[in-house]
C-alpha cells in the first residue's frame, strides 16, 4: 500500500494539472470533444484522490489531518469536489479551469512537502476531529468557491460596463448564473461550516481540558460564519442585488482568510496541532 | 450537363433592381408555364428579398442564358436589366453556387438561416407545377443537405450579426432566464419592431411598447402581445422593467440621468439593461455610471456585430470543403447515369447471345443436359461480365478517371456494336469531373 501512497502522491499534482489544462483549453477553443471528456477526467481525479486518501488514513491509522500538508490535500479535494458537484447540479461547464487551478495548487504544495509519518499525537487519530476538520475544510473550500464565481462576476461586470467583448463575455455564462454559482457554494459553505461549528462545540470541550469559547479561532470561525449567515438571509430576503451581493461574499471570504492568518500565525490558541 | 442559372443579388446589382424583380410565390406561380414554354424543359426560381435565381435545363442544346434574361425582363417589364446586373452559371458552376447559395455564404449576411427554406420552397414550387426532372430533385436534394451540413458541422449561423439581435445577445449575457425579466421598447419603427420580435421569440417574460403614435405601438404590441405604456409617462414606468430598448427616430434625449436614477431607487438596485440603438441617441449615455445599469449603444452593438460576421467569414473555407464533397458526390452520381444504360445494354446483347445459342442446341441433348448447359453458360456469362460491370461502376461512381469512363464506354459501345438512347433527357452526354473543372476556372 505505501508504495501506492508514494506514486499517487506524485500522480495526484499531475492529473490536477492536467484537468485545469484542459479546462483551460476549453474555455479558450470551445472543443465539442474535450467539453464531454473533461468532466470524465475530473472524476477519475477525484476518484484518485479518494483512493490516495482512504489509503493513508489505512495505512497511517490516522485521517490525514494530521499536519499542514496533509490538510492541503484535504483542501485540494475539498474544492476539486465541491466544484464537480456544482457542475452536476448546474451543467455549467465552462468556468473549471479558474477553480481547478486552487486544486493543483493545494495539491503540489502538499505532495511536494508532506511527511508521511506514523507518530502523531492521540487527539489527532480521533473519528469526530477527521469530521470536524473535514467539514470545517468543505466549508471553507465551498466559500473560495463562492470567492472566485464573485472574481469572475466582478469581471464580466465589468467587461460589460465598458464595452469589450472579447473572450471573458463569449465564454463565461451570463452574470445571474455567476451570482447564483457564487451564491449556492456560499450557502454550501455555510451549511458545512454549520455542521463543523456543531460537532465541533459538541466534542471539543470533552476532548479539551482547556477548552474556551473565547479562544480566538472560534471567536474568528463565528464572525465568519455570522457575515455568511447575515448575507444568506438578506439574499432570502431579496434585500441584496447583483453586485452587492457579491462585494458581499467577497467581504465574508476576505475575513474568512484574514481570521485563518491570524489565528493560525499571531493568536495563542488551544486548537493548534502542529 | 446543360444546367444554366442566372443570378440577380445584393453582389451584382442595387437594391432598387433586386426589388424591382423580385418575383412572389404567385408570380413565380406565374412566371413557371412562360419559362417553360420558351426556354426551360425544367427549373427552379429563388427569389427573395436579396436575390432572384433561375436554373434550369434549356429545351435546346445550346447554353446560352441570354433568351432567359428576356423572359424575366418581359416578365418584369418595369425592371431596367442591364448584362452587368446578371451572373450567370453553366453545368458545375451552376451546381456550386446553388450549393454556396443553400449554405447561405452567398447571402448578405453570411450564415443567413432563412435561406435554406427559402431554397427548398423554391423546388416544392417547381415539383407541384410538374417543372422538375430527377437530375434537378437530386441537386435541390443536395442542396439542401448542403445547407444542413453547414449548420450542424460549421458554426456559419452563429452569433448575432445584426444589431438588433446583437443587444438581446448582450441582454442574455445578463440575464439567465427571460421568461422572469420584463422589457420596455420605445419606438415601434422597424428596428424598435426586430428588437422586439427577438425578444418575443427568446420568451420574454412581459414586453410593453411605447411610441409617439399610439397607433404603431398598439399595431407591434398586438404583434408581440405587448402592452403600452404611454410615451408621455415613459419616465414614471421605467423602473418596472429589466431591458429598456430605444429605437426613435427623435432629436433629443427621451431617457434622461435623472429618470435612471430614480428608478433605480425605486428598484432597490437591481440589474437594468439600456440599449439605446437609435441614432441621434436616445438615452444619456451618463447613465452607465450608476451602478447595476448596463448602457449600450450603436457603437458598442456594432463591436459585437464586427466581431461576429468576422467569425462566420472564417467559417466559409469549412463550408466550401462540404460542398466539395457534396459536389463530388453528386457528380459522381450524374456521372453513372450515362454508364448505367450502357452496363445494362452489354448484359442484354451477352444474354441474347447466350440463349441464341442455346436454342440452336435445345432438340440436340436431353432435358436434363440442356438444363445443366443453360446454367453453366449462365455462370459464364456472370462471370465474364463481373469485372467490367463494377469496375466501370467504380470509374463512375468515383468521379475519378472520368477521361478513362467515357473512353472505356466508348470502345466497349465500339467492340460489341452497343448503341443505347441516353435516358437522361438534360444530358449532354459528356462526363464531367466537376473539381477539375473549377479548379480549371
Amino acid at each position: 500500500m505505501l508504495q501506492s501512497i508514494y506514486l499517487f502522491n506524485i500522480l495526484l499534482p499531475v492529473f490536477y494539472f492536467l484537468v485545469f489544462i484542459i479546462y483551460g483549453y476549453d474555455f479558450y477553443q470551445e472543443n465539442k470533444t474535450v467539453n464531454n471528456s473533461k468532466r470524465i477526467i475530473l472524476f477519475i481525479t477525484l476518484l484518485l484522490h479518494t483512493f490516495f486518501l482512504v489509503s493513508r488514513t489505512i495505512e497511517y491509522n490516522h485521517p490525514p489531518i494530521t499536519n499542514k500538508f496533509e490538510i492541503f490535500s484535504i483542501i485540494s479535494f475539498s474544492i476539486g469536489f465541491s466544484y464537480f458537484v456544482l457542475e452536476l447540479l448546474t451543467d455549467i461547464r465552462g468556468t473549471g479551469t479558474f477553480i481547478i487551478f486552487f486544486s493543483f495548487l493545494f495539491q503540489i504544495i502538499s505532495s511536494l512537502f508532506v511527511e508521511h509519518t506514523y507518530i502523531v499525537p492521540e487527539v489527532l487519530r480521533n473519528r469526530l476531529l477527521g469530521l470536524h476538520v473535514i467539514s470545517a475544510l468543505l466549508g471553507y473550500s465551498g466559500i473560495t468557491i463562492s470567492a472566485v464565481y464573485g472574481l469572475l462576476y466582478l469581471l464580466l461586470y465589468k467587461n460589460l460596463k465598458s464595452n469589450k467583448f472579447g473572450l471573458i463575455f463569449n465564454r463565461l455564462p451570463n452574470l445571474e448564473i455567476l451570482e447564483k454559482l457564487s451564491f449556492y457554494s456560499a450557502v454550501i459553505g455555510f451549511v458545512l461550516l454549520t455542521f463543523a461549528i456543531v460537532i465541533g462545540i459538541i466534542w471539543l470541550p470533552s476532548a479539551f481540558p482547556e477548552f474556551s469559547y473565547y479562544d480566538p479561532k472560534l471567536i474568528g470561525t463565528f464572525i465568519v460564519w455570522l457575515i455568511y449567515g447575515i448575507g444568506i438571509v438578506n439574499k432570502f430576503l431579496e434585500k441584496l442585488y447583483g453586485r452587492k451581493v457579491i462585494l458581499y461574499s467577497l467581504f465574508g471570504f476576505i475575513v474568512a482568510i484574514m481570521s485563518l492568518i491570524i489565528t493560525n500565525t499571531l493568536a495563542k490558541t488551544f486548537h493548534s496541532f502542529y | 450537363m446543360n444546367l444554366v442559372g442566372i443570378s440577380i443579388n445584393h453582389n451584382t446589382s442595387p437594391l432598387e433592381l433586386r426589388e424591382a424583380v423580385h418575383l412572389s410565390r404567385s408570380d413565380i406561380v406565374e412566371f413557371i408555364p412562360l419559362l417553360k414554354k420558351k426556354y426551360f424543359s425544367e427549373g427552379v426560381v429563388i427569389s427573395t428579398c436579396n436575390r432572384t435565381e433561375i436554373f434550369g435545363f434549356p429545351e435546346s442544346s445550346g447554353l446560352d442564358p441570354e433568351p432567359l434574361m428576356e423572359v424575366l425582363m418581359e416578365f418584369k417589364s418595369g425592371a431596367d436589366i442591364k448584362p452587368q446586373h446578371i451572373k450567370r452559371y453553366f453545368s458545375c458552376g451552376a451546381v456550386k453556387h446553388l450549393f454556396a447559395v443553400a449554405s447561405g455564404i452567398d447571402s448578405l449576411i453570411i450564415g443567413d438561416s432563412q435561406i435554406l427554406g427559402q431554397v427548398k420552397e423554391a423546388f416544392e414550387i417547381s415539383e407541384d407545377l410538374n417543372f422538375a426532372g430527377s437530375v434537378l430533385r437530386r441537386i435541390f436534394d443536395t442542396a439542401t443537405r448542403v445547407g444542413k451540413r453547414a449548420i450542424k458541422e460549421t458554426t456559419i449561423g452563429e452569433g448575432a450579426v445584426t444589431v438588433s439581435y446583437a443587444a438581446v445577445q448582450v441582454v442574455e449575457k445578463i440575464f439567465a432566464n427571460l421568461e422572469r425579466k420584463s422589457a420596455l421598447i420605445i419606438g415601434a419603427g422597424e428596428t424598435g419592431e426586430l428588437a422586439a420580435v427577438h425578444l418575443h421569440d427568446k420568451g420574454i417574460g412581459k414586453i410593453a411598447i411605447s411610441n409617439r403614435s399610439v397607433d404603431r405601438a398598439e399595431k407591434l404590441a398586438g404583434k408581440v402581445h405587448g402592452e403600452i405604456v404611454p410615451f408621455q409617462l415613459l419616465g414614471e414606468h421605467l423602473h418596472n422593467y429589466d431591458i429598456i430598448i430605444s429605437a426613435t427616430s427623435a432629436e433629443k434625449l427621451i431617457v434622461t440621468f435623472e429618470n435612471v436614477s430614480s428608478a433605480m431607487k425605486k428598484r432597490r438596485g437591481s440589474p437594468v439593461v439600456l440599449m439605446d440603438i437609435a441614432v441621434p441617441r436616445d438615452i444619456d449615455p451618463e447613465v452607465k455610471k450608476i451602478d447595476n445599469v448596463f448602457y449600450h449603444d450603436m457603437d458598442s452593438l456594432k463591436i459585437i456585430v464586427g466581431q461576429n460576421v468576422q467569425k462566420r467569414k472564417d467559417q466559409i473555407p469549412l463550408v466550401e470543403k462540404i460542398i466539395m464533397e457534396e459536389l463530388i458526390g453528386f457528380f459522381g452520381w450524374y456521372n453513372t447515369l450515362d454508364v448505367v444504360p450502357t452496363i445494362k445494354t452489354m448484359r442484354s446483347f451477352f444474354e441474347e447471345i447466350r440463349k441464341d445459342e442455346l436454342e440452336k442446341i435445345r432438340n440436340k441433348v436431353s432435358d436434363e443436359d440442356y438444363v445443366k448447359i443453360e446454367d453453366m453458360t449462365r455462370r459464364m456469362i456472370g462471370r465474364l461480365l463481373h469485372n467490367p460491370t463494377v469496375k466501370l461502376r467504380e470509374f463512375a461512381e468515383t468521379g475519378a478517371n472520368i477521361n478513362d469512363v467515357t473512353t472505356n464506354t466508348m470502345i466497349l459501345k465500339e467492340l460489341f456494336n452497343l448503341d443505347h438512347p441516353s435516358d437522361n433527357g438534360d444530358d449532354t452526354g459528356s462526363k464531367i469531373n466537376c473539381k477539375e473543372e473549377l479548379d480549371k476556372k
